[in-house]
C-alpha cells in the first residue's frame, strides 16, 4: 500500500506528498500535462526540445542546474508522447532549492535566444545518436505513421524530421509555454520524510502566486478503427532482416488495458514465453522475439518484434506467427502458465516500489489519469484476470485487420 | 520572497554506511547480507573470478552467456520454465576481471531459487545445438555492434588501453565465433565456474536458516584459489582516427592508465573527475554541449579494477565537429592544469558529491553496491567517511596540481571512430 496526500493550490495545481520515513532523500516531481500527442503536425518534437529549454534558465534564476548541484541534488527529465515529466532529487534538508526552481520555471522562463539555438542543435545531435545513427534506430519513425493514420501518435517524440526542429522559433516557443505550462495543467508530488504541514505551507510558499493559464481543452483526432492489414518493408543498411508487428490495443484505462499487458507477457515477455519457446527454440526461425506493449494513455500498441535466423524468409516468419496465435486465440491458458505470469508480474511491481523517486512518478501519473489512488488497485486488476477474459481480448487484439507490419531487409552496401 | 535568491541550503555532514553482514567461508569467500529491506524484494549476486581477462577469443563472455543452456537432467527451457514459474528474474554478466549472475526475487522464493541456478550452473553440459545456436544469435548482435561508432571506439579503446597486458586488450573478432570449440568452454567452465565462487551479496530480509540453506547448496561452489590481476597498466599512447563512411556521428574514447581507490591520489582526483566531465554542469558538458552544442552527452570517469583503474572521456560527437571537440577537450584539460578552480566552483562540486554520496548510500540495494565497490578493492566502508573528508578538504591548488600529474594530453589513448 503506497499512501499519499492530495491538496490542490487556488491556481489549480494539484500537489501530491508521499511520506517515506526511511530515506534520507527527497524527491520533487513535476508532470506536466502536454505530450508529442499535443502537438500540431508541422511542428513536430517540439514538446521534447521544449523540455530542453527548460533547463535554459527561468524569470530569476540564470541556471537551472547549478543551484541543485550546489545544494547536492540532481535533476533529469523525459517527455513521452502523452506527457513531460521533470524531478529533482536531493538531501531532504535541502528541498526547497528544489521547489524554489521548479517553482519559477513554471511562473516563467527566460527564453533567451541562445539557449534555443544551443538546444536545437544538442536536439539534433540527439535525433542523430538515438535515431539515424543506430542500426534499426529509425524503425518507430517509420512504423508510428503506418500504425496511426490520424491520431499524433503517428510521430516519434523526437519528431518526425529534423528540420522540424531546426526551424523551431522563439514565437513557438513562447506560445507552447503559455498554452502549457501552467499550474492547472500540472501535478506536483513530493516525496520524503517530511510532514503533510510542512509540506503544504511549502508548496502555498512556492507556488500559490503562480497565475493559472486558460484551461487546456484537448481534441486530439480519434484513430478510426483499423479494418485491413497493413504492411511496409523499408530496406536498410543493417546487419539483419528484422520485423515489427504493430496490434492496435486499448487507453490506459480501458478495463482490457491489463489484460493485453498479461496477454504481451504470455507470449514474449521472457524465455518461457510462448514466441520465444516455439518460434525460436522449436523452429529455430529467430535469433530474437519479444513481446511488449507501448503504455501509452491513448489507444497504444501491442508489438512483436525480432530478428530473423540466416536463410529464413518473412514468409515462413509470418505463417509460423499467424499459426502460434491462432492457437492462442482458441485454447484456453493454463493455470500454470497464468500462475507463472503473475508471480513475475509481482516481483517486478515490488521491485519497481522500492525506489522513492518511481513511486513519485508513478503516483503523478495515475493522479493525471484521475486519481493517484489508481496505484493501489493495479495488483486488483492483474489478480482478477481468467483464461476467458484472455481469450477475449486475444481475439480482439491479435488479429490481422488490426495489425500493422514493418519489415527491415537488409542490404548489404558493403 | 524575493525569487532571485536560492533558499538556505546545508551541505551533507555525515552519512550513515550501513555494513552488511559478513559469513566467512573457509579463506577466501564470504556472503555479505543486507536485511533490512522494506519489502518482500530480494537481490543475489554470486561473483566469480571469471573475467574477460582469464580467457582467449571471447570465451569468458559465451561461458556467461551460457550458463543457463543446459544440462544432462534439464533442458534450458525447463531451467527457464523453473525460474520464471518462481517469479525470479536471472541475469549474468561479465566485465574485464570478474563475472556475475545476479538473481532478484521475492524473498519467499529466494532458496528454492539459488538452488535451481546452482545446480544449472555447475552441470552445465554445453549441449552442441544450444552452443551453436547462441554463437549465431551473439554473432548477429556482434555485426550490429560493428555498424556502431560507439561500439567500434569502446573495442578499440580497450585495445590501445590495455596494450601492455595481453589477457586484457584482447577483443572479441568476427572470425571468434566459427572457431570456438565446445572443449575450450568446457575447460574454462570447468575452471572458473565449477570452483570459482568467490563472493555471495544478498539484499533481502532472509532468515538466518534461509542463509545456512543457501550457503549450504553454493559450498561445492566456492574458491579455494587466489588469482593474480594486472597491478599496472601501460596504455598506447597518440591519436588514432579510423573513419567510418555513412556514419553521422563520430564516437569518441579518450583515456590514461590510472588508480583505484587504494591509491592516495584517488578520492581527491575523483573532484577533479566530477568537475571535469562527471555532471551536468561539468567543464565539458557545458562547453561541449551547453555552449557550442556538439553533443548529446559527454562523460568522464574512473574506472577501477582489482589492483588497478584508468581514466576515460567519451562522447559521440557530429562528425563534422569531430576536430572541433577534440580541441575543446584539450583546452579544458589545459584550463584545469594551468587557472585555479574558482572557490565558487569548488563549493558547488562538494556539495553536489557529498549529496549523490548521500544517495550512494540510500537504501539497502544502493548501500550494498557501494558496499561491493570497497570490497572488491580489498577495503572497507571507511574509505567513503575518508571521501566525505577529502570533498570537504579539497583545494583548488591540489586540483591543478592532479590535472598536470596525471592528465597530459600526449599521455592520452585519443581513439575517433565516424
Amino acid at each position: 500500500m503506497i499512501k499519499f496526500d492530495r491538496f490542490k493550490l487556488g491556481n489549480g495545481l494539484t500537489v501530491l506528498f508521499h511520506k517515506d520515513v526511511t530515506t534520507p532523500m527527497a524527491v520533487v516531481n513535476v508532470l506536466y500535462n502536454v505530450g508529442a500527442r499535443d502537438e500540431s503536425p508541422e511542428k513536430t518534437g517540439f514538446a521534447h526540445l521544449f523540455e530542453h529549454l527548460m533547463f535554459g534558465g527561468s524569470i530569476n534564476i540564470p541556471e537551472f542546474d547549478k543551484p541543485l548541484q550546489q545544494a547536492g541534488g540532481e535533476n533529469n527529465a523525459f517527455t513521452s508522447n502523452d506527457i513531460t515529466n521533470y524531478y529533482d532529487v536531493l538531501p531532504r534538508q535541502n528541498i526547497e532549492t528544489a521547489l524554489w526552481l521548479e517553482s519559477d520555471r513554471m511562473l516563467s522562463l527566460a527564453f533567451t535566444p541562445k539557449s534555443l539555438e544551443v538546444q536545437r542543435s544538442v536536439v539534433i545531435e540527439e535525433f542523430k545518436q538515438r535515431y539515424l545513427n543506430q542500426p534499426y534506430g529509425d524503425v518507430w519513425l517509420e512504423l508510428r505513421p503506418l500504425a496511426y493514420k490520424t491520431h499524433p501518435y503517428n510521430w516519434a517524440t523526437i519528431g518526425k524530421e529534423i528540420s522540424h526542429i531546426e526551424n523551431a522559433t522563439m514565437e513557438d516557443v513562447r506560445a507552447f509555454y503559455d498554452k502549457y505550462y501552467n499550474p492547472n495543467n500540472a501535478i506536483l508530488c513530493i516525496a520524503g520524510n517530511f510532514e503533510l504541514e510542512n509540506i503544504k505551507s511549502l508548496a502555498e510558499k512556492w507556488f500559490d502566486d503562480i497565475p493559472s493559464g486558460a484551461e487546456v481543452n484537448r481534441a486530439l483526432p480519434v484513430e478510426e478503427k483499423q479494418s485491413e492489414f497493413r504492411e511496409k518493408t523499408i530496406e536498410r543498411n543493417v546487419p539483419g532482416n528484422a520485423f515489427y508487428y504493430a496490434f492496435k490495443m486499448p487507453d490506459r484505462l480501458h478495463k482490457d488495458y491489463f489484460i493485453s499487458d498479461v496477454i504481451s507477457d504470455i507470449l514474449g515477455r521472457d524465455k518461457s514465453s510462448r514466441l520465444f519457446k516455439i518460434l525460436k527454440k522449436e523452429k529455430g526461425l529467430v535469433s530474437e522475439i519479444n513481446c511488449y506493449i507501448t503504455g501509452s494513455l491513448d489507444p497504444g500498441l501491442l508489438i512483436i518484434t525480432g530478428k530473423l535466423n540466416d536463410g529464413i524468409s518473412f514468409e515462413a516468419l509470418d505463417r509460423h506467427l499467424w499459426d502460434l496465435l491462432s492457437h492462442f486465440k482458441e485454447d484456453q491458458i493454463a493455470k500454470i502458465e497464468l500462475d507463472r505470469i503473475m508471480i513475475k508480474i509481482r516481483t517486478s511491481r515490488e521491485f519497481q516500489e522500492v525506489g522513492l523517486l518511481n513511486r513519485a512518478m508513478k503516483l503523478s501519473i495515475y493522479e493525471l489519469l484521475g486519481n493517484a489512488d489508481m496505484i493501489n488497485e493495479e495488483d486488483k486488476h492483474y489478480q482478477e484476470i481468467t483464461p476467458d477474459m484472455i481469450n477475449r481480448v486475444c481475439n480482439e487484439v491479435l488479429v490481422k485487420e488490426n495489425c500493422s507490419l514493418l519489415k527491415v531487409k537488409a542490404i548489404n552496401n558493403g | 520572497m524575493d525569487r532571485s535568491q536560492q533558499p538556505t541550503y546545508k551541505a551533507v555532514e555525515s552519512i550513515r554506511f550501513v555494513k552488511p553482514e559478513e559469513h566467512k567461508v573457509g579463506g577466501h569467500f564470504s556472503l555479505y547480507h543486507l536485511k533490512e529491506v522494506p519489502n518482500e524484494t530480494c537481490r543475489i549476486d554470486l561473483y566469480f573470478d571469471a573475467g574477460k581477462c582469464f580467457g582467449h577469443r571471447g570465451i569468458p563472455s559465451f561461458v556467461n552467456g551460457l550458463l543457463l543452456s543446459g544440462t544432462a537432467q534439464m533442458s534450458s527451457h525447463e531451467i527457464e520454465e523453473a525460474i520464471n514459474s518462481r517469479g525470479g528474474f536471472f541475469s549474468s554478466g561479465v566485465s574485464l576481471e570478474n563475472a556475475t549472475v545476479t538473481i532478484h526475487c521475492l524473498r519467499e522464493k529466494a532458496v528454492e531459487l539459488v538452488e535451481i541456478v546452482a545446480k544449472a550452473i555447475q552441470d552445465v553440459s554445453f549441449i552442441e545445438k544450444e552452443v551453436n545456436e547462441y554463437l549465431a544469435d551473439q554473432k548477429q548482435k556482434y555485426l550490429i555492434g560493428l555498424e556502431k561508432v560507439g561500439f567500434l571506439a569502446q573495442k578499440m579503446f580497450q585495445e590501445k588501453m590495455f596494450s601492455s597486458e595481453a589477457m586484457y586488450c584482447e577483443t572479441i573478432q568476427l572470425e571468434d565465433f566459427a572457431n570456438i570449440s565446445i572443449n575450450d568452454l568446457k575447460k574454462f567452465h570447468q575452471e572458473k565456474y565449477r570452483n570459482g565462487l568467490t563472493k555471495l551479496a544478498i539484499v533481502g530480509n532472509l532468515s538466518n536458516s534461509d542463509l545456512d540453506a543457501i550457503l549450504g547448496i553454493v559450498k561445492p561452489m566456492i574458491s579455494n584459489d587466489q588469482v593474480d590481476y594486472a597491478t599496472k597498466i601501460q596504455n598506447e599512447a597518440g591519436l588514432f582516427y579510423v573513419p567510418k563512411e555513412n556514419a553521422l556521428q563520430s564516437a569518441i574514447r579518450m583515456g590514461v592508465q590510472l588508480f583505484n581507490k587504494q591509491h592516495e591520489d584517488y578520492l581527491d582526483f575523483l573532484v577533479l573527475n566530477t568537475i571535469l566531465g562527471d555532471y551536468f554542469g561539468s567543464r565539458l558538458m557545458r562547453n561541449i554541449r551547453e555552449d557550442k552544442g556538439y553533443t548529446y552527452g559527454i562523460g568522464s570517469a574512473v574506472v577501477e579494477l582489482s589492483k588497478t583503474g584508468y581514466f576515460v572521456i567519451g562522447t559521440e560527437v557530429g562528425k563534422d565537429v569531430r576536430e572541433a571537440a577534440l580541441s575543446e577537450i584539450k583546452k579544458e584539460i589545459k584550463l584545469l592544469q594551468d587557472q585555479p578552480v574558482t572557490d565558487h566552483e569548488i563549493e558547488l562540486v562538494q556539495n553536489y558529491m557529498l549529496g549523490q554520496l548521500l544517495k550512494s548510500a540510500d537504501g539497502p540495494y544502493a548501500m550494498m553496491d557501494l558496499f561491493l565497490s570497497a570490497n572488491i578493492n580489498g577495503m572497507n566502508l571507511n574509505v567513503y567517511n575518508n571521501a566525505i573528508d577529502k570533498v570537504k578538504n579539497i583545494t583548488p591548488a591540489r586540483i591543478q596540481e592532479l590535472t598536470n600529474k596525471y592528465l597530459n594530453w600526449n599521455d592520452l589513448s585519443i581513439i575517433s571512430v565516424g
